[in-house]
């Protein structure tokens, strides 16, 4: 067991005829961790979200499962990897086959992969919608039949049943109430400790990354902008975009509101911060003053302009 | 939007041809050739001249080939069963009762069923609403021969208001055009009842109504116009129907059409008349539904302003 | 900044169902079916035909092609001979009778034979999209220029006529209807979640089709055969009625109304009794497909 992040996207891009939907995105979950990819709708992060579960075709760059290349396999070949790699969708509702049982959608991945008998399938369904807060009678209801917060729950389980070390949540809380949002949040704190999961967490929705995530990772129009652990964030945004999206989280005590910045693209772009090579914790990747990822002290990663060079 | 149209044409040219070939092939499978069933059979050899002389000795490809050049031209031969005319001539002959009494039918029966419809969507739940309806329903589902046979009955028999049969007189006509009407006035009632219904529950209605303008006013200048699109792009198909349902109406009253000639082509193994007759109406078809498809496209607005359909 | 509770999950006590009988979303399309007085009155209508057609030897005395009645030849309708002899004396009422068996079953075989064929395609076409789909469509296209009615005729003519041959016909121009309501259906939940749940659970295509997309294309499954029924039927009436369909002495409603032709100026009974047969038949089917989809679309599609 050594330091191999549980994922890892190493430069990984997807075009749409001209459209670069997320362009040479670097991202790494270390084991037993939850990172959050942020940024607002249109960014691309839902989008690096399936091409990771390869539910997409990428069009450049790697993806790896515990340092294992599962980006050039065929679709029959990660069968096998697809017990280590889960899902949870945005949407509850078309998340779950309507015409199925509650019961037989939690059980389905165990019969797609041949594990056990039906009885024994049935049973361990069972026992995990009572793992995920259902009573077990629940597994003959059908989806339409519960809320959406009881609808992720299930989700969750049909996930984790095949034992799942690194689990991909695009935006699970995202259509949830708030007082949902925080049992739903709940839940997988719970299960990640309990299994020693590995999250990739998208959302936009910072204040619930706070609760849950170790590191985050902010993504504008496909790229990466910033990267850093979840404080750093918080305390020390170095990117615009990043500071305007901390903004825009509602704020109860009124002495502590900040005043709210919305950017364009074009001051964006003006203002991407300027940091003289001094100040970087390595060199550079490319020689180019064009924005880069440079990384800074502590794990901080930022989108910026070289202003000087370190001298040779 | 004329991409759109090229490319329509042309998938629909490309289908024609794939039709026609099957039809030829078809054709030519049918076991007997038009010498076989005469009474005293012919002499090899005179059949084997006779053949020659119609060209069916060649390899059929060569035939089809040949055929389909002639076709361009209008030119398709000579029928079988009267050497003394061309089949072109033929269908010309035959062409005018089918298109009169169908025409007549659709002409009759689109505009009355589009009143129904427009009846019905107005008042709805009333008897006109529910008339119209079961209209609209009994002329869809039930056979053309069936209504045929019912309006022989009805009219011809037990009423005795109209001559069962024939072409000559216009009065011999009432039946066959009412049978020929069936099918567009229950398609357009329902149609015209859908959509006026549609029109009338747009939130664009509710302004008007506000505004203050009349009822009489809303309708004709305002919903008619959102309902007639759908309703003139279907107009086209209506001649589909005419094309299969003139097999009956004419058997059943012995009108010398395109139908009658298309049944006793078939039975006749008449090559040359049979297949005219299916090639005119498999374009007829393909042009029918092509036309429909671009009247829809030209008619409606977001398509027209948009400048590309799809 | 707003945060968020946390807390562990056990405190979070289990929820309980209520205690309401499980209800499945066909339960519901049920519900709506059996409000539609007129679909509902139409399908009892067809079960009695049908009903009748497989107990034809129970409710007649004599069989379809007795020609026992000979001096009575031309009868009308009696209390002995409910719909009256026909022209070769047999009685008519047993030959409507049989005569159901052969025109719903010749409907029923072609419905099926149009769903084997129309099911699989459209929802293949459906769920693999690009090449497979285009190639689907092009043949959907050509099925539909060609007239039905014409094609038909003449293919009649190449096999000679015949109940396998009908049927085969029938279903022929039978599946393209079935195909596209079933690629409708597949392609508009392919690009729900659960189905990218399943690919990314491991689910090959076939399980994907088989498990999910097809139990939840139940609506145009049914509809689809239902409404293929009547079309069959129109079909093997229309070519029996000009002599290429079901040969005599088979008795068949479409063969039945044509030798009827000759005889209604006067025997109205020998037209009139086929016609309406064929009719009410052809009218409660497609009332009760009507009914269906209206009953099942909804439902399915809404929630």
């Amino acid at each position: 067991m050594s330091d191999t992040p549980a994922l890892e996207l190493k430069q990984l891009t997807k075009r749409f005829g001209d459209f670069i939907a997320v362009n040479r995105v670097d991202l790494a979950v270390p084991r037993n961790q939850v990172v959050a990819l942020v940024g607002e709708s249109g960014s691309g992060k839902t989008t690096t979200g399936l091409l990771a579960l390869r539910l997409l075709a990428h069009d450049g760059g790697q993806i790896l499962l515990d340092g294992e290349d599962i980006s050039t396999l065929s679709q029959k070949q990660m069968k096998a990897y697809r017990r280590r790699l889960q899902v949870v969708f945005q949407d509850s509702y078309s998340s779950l086959d309507p015409m199925m049982t509650l019961g037989e959608i939690v059980a389905e991945p165990l019969g797609i992969h041949g594990v056990a008998t039906a009885a024994e399938r049935r049973d361990t369904a069972r026992g995990w919608l009572e793992k995920v807060g259902l009573d077990g009678s629940y597994a003959n209801r059908y989806p339409h039949e519960l809320s959406g917060g009881q609808r992720q729950r299930v989700s969750v389980a049909r996930a984790l049943i095949l034992g799942a070390s690194v689990l991909v949540a695009d935006e699970p809380t995202s259509a949830l109430d708030v007082s949902v949002k925080a049992q739903i949040v709940n839940l997988l704190q719970g299960l990640q400790a309990d299994m020693g999961l590995s999250m990739l967490f998208i959302s936009h929705d910072l204040s619930v990354v706070r609760s849950l995530a170790d590191e985050v990772v902010v993504m504008l129009r496909g790229r990466v902008v910033e990267r850093a652990p979840t404080d750093r964030i918080f305390s020390n945004a170095r990117h615009p975009y990043t500071q305007s999206l901390l903004d825009a989280v509602p704020v109860i005590d009124p002495a502590a509101r900040r005043r709210r910045t919305f950017l364009s693209a074009e001051e964006i772009t003006a203002r991407t911060p300027r940091i003289t090579a001094s100040d970087l914790v390595a060199e550079p990747l490319l020689d180019t003053a064009d924005p880069q990822l440079v990384a800074l002290a502590g794990s901080h990663f930022v989108e910026a302009i070289v202003a000087e060079r370190a001298t040779p | 939007m004329t991409g759109f149209i090229i490319r329509r044409v042309i998938s629909m040219a490309v289908t024609f041809i794939v039709v026609s070939i099957v039809i030829f092939l078809m054709m030519h499978s049918i076991p007997g050739g038009p010498f076989d069933g005469y009474e005293m059979p012919l002499p090899d050899n005179i059949k084997a001249k006779l053949m020659a002389t119609l060209g069916l000795d060649k390899p059929l490809w060569e035939q089809y080939i040949r055929y389909m050049w002639g076709a361009l031209h209008l030119d398709f031969g000579v029928p079988f069963q009267s050497p003394g005319d061309t089949v072109i001539g033929l269908v010309a002959h035959a062409w005018l009762p089918s298109v009169t009494l169908g025409g007549l039918g659709i002409l009759f029966g689109a505009p009355i069923g589009v009143l129904l419809g427009m009846a019905a969507a107005l008042r709805r739940n009333s008897w006109i609403d529910y008339l119209a309806s079961a209209l609209a329903t009994l002329g869809l589902t039930i056979p053309v021969f069936i209504i045929s046979t019912g309006l022989i009955l009805v009219f011809a028999v037990w009423l005795k208001w109209t001559p069962a049969s024939g072409w000559g007189e216009p009065k011999r006509w009432i039946l066959p055009i009412m049978a020929y009407g069936a099918v567009p006035l229950a398609t357009y009632a329902r149609y015209a009842r859908a959509t006026m219904l549609d029109a009338l529950n747009k939130p664009f209605v509710s302004v008007l109504r506000a505004k203050g303008l009349s009822e009489r006013r809303i309708i004709f200048q305002h919903v008619l116009r959102n309902a007639a699109i759908p309703m003139v792009t279907i107009f086209p198909a209506m001649f589909v129907g005419i094309a299969t349902g003139s097999i009956f109406v004419e058997a059943m009253f012995r009108v010398p059409g395109l139908g009658a000639y298309f049944v006793s082509s078939i039975d006749k193994r008449d090559y040359p008349l049979e297949m005219a007759l299916m090639l005119l109406i498999s374009a007829l078809y393909s042009i029918s539904y092509l036309l429909a498809d671009i009247l829809y496209a030209v008619l409606n607005p977001r398509i027209r302003i948009e400048g590309r359909a799809r | 900044m707003t945060e968020l509770t946390t807390g562990t999950t056990a405190s979070v006590p289990l929820a309980k169902p209520d205690s309401v009988r499980q209800r499945s979303p066909l339960y519901f399309a049920w519900r709506r079916f059996t409000a539609n007085k007129a679909a509902v009155g139409a399908g009892i209508i067809l079960l009695i035909i049908i009903l009748m057609a497989i107990f034809a030897p129970v409710i007649t005395t004599t069989g379809p092609n007795d020609q026992d009645f000979l001096t009575n030849a031309l009868n009308f309708p009696s209390g002995a001979h409910w719909f009256g002899v026909d022209n070769l004396g047999r009685d008519f009422f047993t030959r409507i009778v049989y005569g159901a068996r052969v025109s719903l079953g010749i409907g029923f075989s072609a419905a099926v034979f149009s769903l084997l064929v129309g099911l699989p395609l459209g929802a293949l076409a459906g769920y693999l999209g690009g090449r497979f789909d285009w190639v689907v469509m092009r043949i959907i296209e050509l099925f539909s220029v060609v007239p039905p009615l014409l094609a038909a005729l003449l293919l009649a003519t190449v096999t000679r006529g015949g109940v396998w041959a009908i049927i085969l016909i029938a279903g022929i121009f039978g599946w393209k209807d079935v195909c596209l309501l079933v690629r409708a259906q597949v392609k508009s939940f392919r690009e729900k979640e659960f189905i990218m749940a399943a690919q990314a659970l491991g689910a090959s295509p076939w399980h994907i089709v088989w498990r999910h997309l097809i139990p939840n294309s139940v609506s145009p499954i049914i509809v689809g055969f239902v409404l293929a029924i009547p079309l069959a039927m129109m079909l093997e009436a229309s070519l029996s009625f000009l002599g290429i369909g079901v040969q005599p002495p088979t008795p068949s409603w479409g063969q039945m109304i044509n030798v009827g032709m000759n005889f209604m100026f006067y025997y109205w009974h020998m037209a009139v009794f086929p016609t309406a047969a064929l009719a009410v038949t052809i009218l409660a089917a497609s009332l009760l497909g009507d009914g269906l989809r209206d009953a099942l679309d909804p439902t399915l599609k809404g929630r």
